[in-house]
């Protein structure tokens, strides 16, 4: 009794600090910012969605979250593409020298190194190839990180799928490439989902290169125009809190949606 | 058996034409981005880090000079000195509550579910929102505590206008971001660990403490560990939340290398200087990522 007491206490008390912060940034998004900076109140009093409506009508979020969806898609789906049947040639092939194992820990290494060393050199390569505030640019440095990481969650996923299952197919007649294609591909299914989920949190929410790499709307992306946002208009609270919360509410929706595949893709590398 | 599956697959792989190719052409595309985007920028900061800039070319070469220059410039060691204090507190206290909350966790009993669901949500937030959360929650005027202590009767309360503040301030944004991810890691290993020495522990009568001091915890360490270079590795990079919570301020107070490396070169257009700033990060984070890994095969064979 005593013991599921304290469990509900605990459990409540990891709740609120949780969900406490959020609440206040919605509840802040729903006020205006005379009720923000000069009545302070705990709830809005007076809700509005005037903020939301500004931030599409005069701020141009809406060109933010298309660059954003385009900028993600393309660079995940390329990068799973690239990557599956890299790690695929890793996972099964024997190359002179024993190259899959070296290419393998090259990525790793390059997966390592915080992407801030690479920034600056990023941001020369792209001021030369003329590719500075493009969709291009960004989709081109989001593929490269994001293939890194493919490699090496699809690896340890084609591993745990038997040989036999392509060579059977093999033996009816099907190209190795067929095989990969058509037996393996498919049964690496949930390990691609978990990939393609780990790539779009990850791209989504990029900041950094976004905000060396792009200047205009044309461009930016969500999180990077939300920050222009904020030095814009220093104090316009209800705006940030509105863009904060459209900034967060499609990512969160995505994620407690494919949660099952998020924990796993997580977890799977860390502790086996 | 294994052996004739092993020697199959070396026929297929030594088979005619195409076949003989097939791993190379699958490997192209994805080396070419990589090394296009990734491997030819790093050897070019490599050699920018050698060189003076002036607003984007090269004007001299400086050889060694600036990285001389970092170990003697006090902005950079004062970022250095604050990133170090932040990592090692967040990383400390993410490790201790989220150990704490896996353990808590582990028996399964109603709303741990909705326990697990509430707590992905912090760490899939865009760093840059989570920012914006927190600025909402510090503000002097329109802040949450502000609103809190006025609603009990108090006055104003300022966060990210004192520096000691604005760092534990810092600390505690990512600390709620970033311990769920802990409690995953560490509840996934708890329940991968085996049950039988558990079970003999129990029909000894070991008490709980004895059961974590002599049990858990010497087989969670490898986990244990995983999760705190993970952790460490990441938050050595830490940026955007500084960015748009603080710009580093007040003072240098919240400067981390990663701000300080950003400003120097787009701020103050010191390419150069700055490049040799990051390669610097990175050959420490590199040198945490090997030196951890070789720590762990130890704990591993011991």
């Amino acid at each position: 009794m005593n013991s599921r007491l304290a469990r509900i206490g605990v459990m409540s008390a990891v709740l609120a600090i949780v969900l406490l912060p959020i609440y206040w940034l919605v509840s802040t998004s729903l006020k205006s910012n005379r009720e923000i900076t000069q009545e302070g109140t705990l709830y809005p009093h007076v809700p509005t969605l005037d903020n939301y409506i500004r931030l599409f009508t005069e701020k141009q979020f809406g060109a933010y979250l298309t660059n954003s969806l385009v900028v993600t898609f393309f660079s995940v789906a390329i990068a799973l593409v690239a990557g599956s049947m890299g790690a695929y040639a890793i996972a099964r092939f024997r190359l002179p020298f024993a190259m899959e194992r070296k290419v393998g820990l090259f990525l790793l290494t390059l997966r390592i190194v915080p992407p801030v060393v690479i920034l600056i050199p990023v941001y020369l390569l792209m001021l030369k190839l003329g590719l500075l505030n493009s969709w291009l640019g960004l989709i081109a440095t989001y593929t490269a990180f994001n293939i890194t990481f493919c490699v090496w969650m699809m690896e340890s996923f084609f591993r745990e799928i038997p040989v036999d299952l392509e060579e059977a197919a093999m033996v009816d007649g099907d190209s190795r490439f067929g095989a990969f294609r058509r037996i393996t591909l498919p049964l690496a299914a949930p390990g691609l989902a978990a990939t393609a989920i780990f790539a779009v949190l990850v791209t989504f929410n990029e900041f950094l290169f976004a905000l060396a790499l792009t200047a205009t709307p044309r461009a930016m992306t969500m999180p990077r125009g939300t920050a222009t946002l904020i030095g814009r208009i220093d104090t316009d609270w209800a705006s940030m809190a509105a863009a904060g919360v459209i900034g967060a509410l499609p990512i969160v929706f995505f994620a407690l949606l494919v949660q099952r595949h998020l924990v796993r893709g997580l977890t799977m590398g860390a502790v086996k | 058996m294994a052996k004739g599956g092993t020697q199959i697959r070396k026929y297929r792989l030594q088979g005619a034409g195409l076949d003989l190719a097939l791993p190379y052409l699958m490997l192209a595309p994805g080396l070419l981005i990589v090394l296009g985007v990734l491997v030819y920028p790093l050897w070019d900061g490599l050699r920018a880090s050698t060189k003076v800039y002036r607003y984007g070319s090269v004007v001299a070469d400086a050889g060694m000079q600036n990285y001389i220059k970092l170990w003697s410039d006090p902005q950079f060691l004062n970022s250095l000195w604050v990133t170090v204090k932040f990592v090692a507190l967040s990383v400390t206290f993410e490790t201790i509550l989220g150990f704490a909350l896996a353990l808590f966790c582990l028996r399964e009993f109603r709303g741990i579910r909705l326990l697990r669901t509430i707590l992905i949500i912090p760490m899939v937030i865009t760093p840059v929102v989570v920012a914006i959360v927190f600025r909402l929650i510090y503000a002097s005027d329109a802040g949450m505590l502000t609103a809190i202590s006025v609603w009990m009767g108090g006055g104003q309360v300022q966060i990210l206008g004192s520096p000691v503040k604005a760092f534990i301030g810092l600390v505690i944004l990512d600390v709620w971001e970033w311990t769920p991810l802990m409690f995953l890691i560490l509840l996934a290993g708890l329940q991968s660990l085996p049950h039988e020495p558990f079970e003999a522990a129990r029909v000894d009568g070991a008490g709980s403490w004895r059961v974590f001091a002599d049990l858990t915890f010497p087989m969670m360490r490898p986990v244990l560990a995983i999760a705190i270079v993970l952790r460490t590795i990441d938050a050595f990079g830490t940026f955007d939340q500084v960015f748009v919570l603080t710009r580093g301020g007040p003072g240098e107070a919240t400067r981390l290398v990663s701000i300080y490396g950003y400003d120097t070169a787009f701020k103050f257009q010191q390419t150069g200087y700055a490049a040799a700033l990051f390669v610097t990060i990175g050959l420490v984070v590199l040198a945490l990522a090997f030196s951890a890994v070789r720590l762990l095969r130890r704990v591993d064979a011991s």
